[in-house]
């Protein structure tokens, strides 16, 4: 008979998890649908974005027939040491999300030992630090809490620290890395130099050659601070593009465990009925046996 | 009737997107309006109010915080850091927007003249404004 009530108390607790990643994966489909729209209105700005960097640095280079002094475009020197950002969540239970980064993040810094780079992490997630912590793995910076509610100031933050030191000359180039979001049932993990840029040049806009600049000869402050902006919206949108990912990985995951929780069920009911009914063969068989000795 | 497509842009999404009669902007070396059919050009602006003559001749304010403008024959796009539109249904909403608005402005503007010109300018659009 204890045996009856192990399994009834095991099939209970099978079912209350059911009962939370349940619940877990109905809030990450409706946190979802908000990160989605989030990530989806601000690539509009993207779009702006680009086309007007692509217009000036265009202009720039007419006026000037040749390059665009500026060091955010300098690929010459080959790099000696490499800023890494990396995106995490600051919650699991989202299936292999964090993981996936994680193992982006040492496969560079292997890459980058091998050649002989100093590489400095940035880390911004609780799950990336936690685990770069345990491996005793020095981390540069870090944020805690940026990644479960992305906002503007605070990836501004985050950028401006990095490309402070780009302009300084203490890193020569900045590394993007996060998971991002591609649709409802997958991530792809995106890899981005963030400086030195690829001048976004697209000559097809010959047509607007007309354009002015103004203040007039202040083209390159204007350059200047478009990709100022540039930076800043792409930190941002890593980090909106990484939460939609991160719920879309935790619905998923959520959806396994309960559908795992649901087989459990099942496998343990059969269990406990085949229990009940040994046991109840077991007293008919003492009943039976009992009336024939009394004859 | 000539009109100009206006596009506000922040990377938290679209504020503004309409066709507009004319627009007032508040550029990096002083306040300048544009028409149907300006000339070509591209700008900062410093934190300000952008103003909007409707279609219907009734104006719009969007304050903005830090910004970049690109004018061609007949598009504006203006890409800001942060907007806020001032307006709404009611009297508490225009009244929370407007708040919203001052304080965008403030966070960003290090001059009191830029905050004073521009308080004074939200505050006289807002009443002389028709509802």
């Amino acid at each position: 008979m204890a045996n009856l009530k192990e399994i009834k108390r095991k099939i209970k607790s099978v079912q209350n998890t059911q009962k939370t990643t349940r619940a877990m994966k109905l809030v990450s489909t409706a946190k979802l649908k908000r990160a989605e729209m989030a990530a989806k209105q601000s690539r509009v700005y993207a779009v702006k974005i680009n086309e007007v960097l692509s217009e000036i640095a265009y202009k720039i280079n007419q006026y000037k027939g040749g390059v665009i002094e500026s060091r955010f475009f300098d690929k010459s020197n080959a790099p000696k040491t490499v800023d890494v950002i990396f995106v995490t969540a600051d919650k699991g239970l989202c299936g292999g999300f964090n993981i996936q980064t994680i193992k982006a993040v040492r496969r560079l810094l292997e890459d980058y030992a091998r050649q002989n780079i100093k590489v400095r992490l940035r880390a911004v997630g609780r799950k990336g630090m936690a685990f770069f912590n345990f491996q005793g793995v020095e981390l540069f910076t870090s944020y805690a809490g940026v990644s479960s509610a992305p906002n503007y100031e605070k990836a501004q933050e985050i950028i401006n620290a990095a490309i402070d030191d780009f302009v300084t000359k203490k890193t020569d180039k900045v590394i993007l890395i996060h998971n991002g979001y591609k649709n409802m049932i997958s991530q792809e993990l995106k890899i981005t130099d963030i400086v030195p840029v690829e001048p976004p040049m697209d000559y097809s806009l010959e047509s607007n050659s007309m354009m002015e600049i103004e203040p007039l000869d202040g083209g390159e402050e204007i350059l200047d601070s478009l990709i100022q902006k540039y930076f800043e919206y792409n930190m941002y949108y890593a980090l909106v593009d990484s939460l939609a990912a991160e719920h879309s990985a935790r619905m998923q995951a959520m959806e396994n465990a309960t559908n795992n929780a649901k087989e459990r069920v099942g496998i343990l009911t059969l269990a406990y009925n085949k229990a009940r009914q040994e046991s109840i063969t077991t007293e008919l068989i003492e009943i039976i046996s009992g009336v024939e000795s009394m004859k | 009737m000539n009109t100009l497509k206006l596009e506000i842009v922040t990377p938290e999404g679209q504020i503004f997107a309409k066709d507009v009669k004319s627009v007032t902007l508040p550029g990096s070396e002083g306040e300048f309006g544009v028409l149907p059919n300006h000339a070509s050009l591209v700008t900062l602006l410093q934190a300000g109010v952008i103003d909007i003559e409707l279609q219907n001749g009734n104006h719009e304010i969007v304050a903005i915080n830090w910004g970049h403008v690109k004018v061609d024959e007949n598009s504006v796009t203006v890409l800001a850091d942060g907007a806020v539109s001032i307006g709404g249904s009611s009297e508490s909403e225009i009244a929370k927007s407007l708040d919203a608005a001052k304080e965008l402005i403030r966070s960003m503007s290090n001059s009191d003249i830029a905050l004073a010109i521009a308080t004074a300018k939200i505050e006289s659009i807002t009443k002389s404004r028709k509802y």
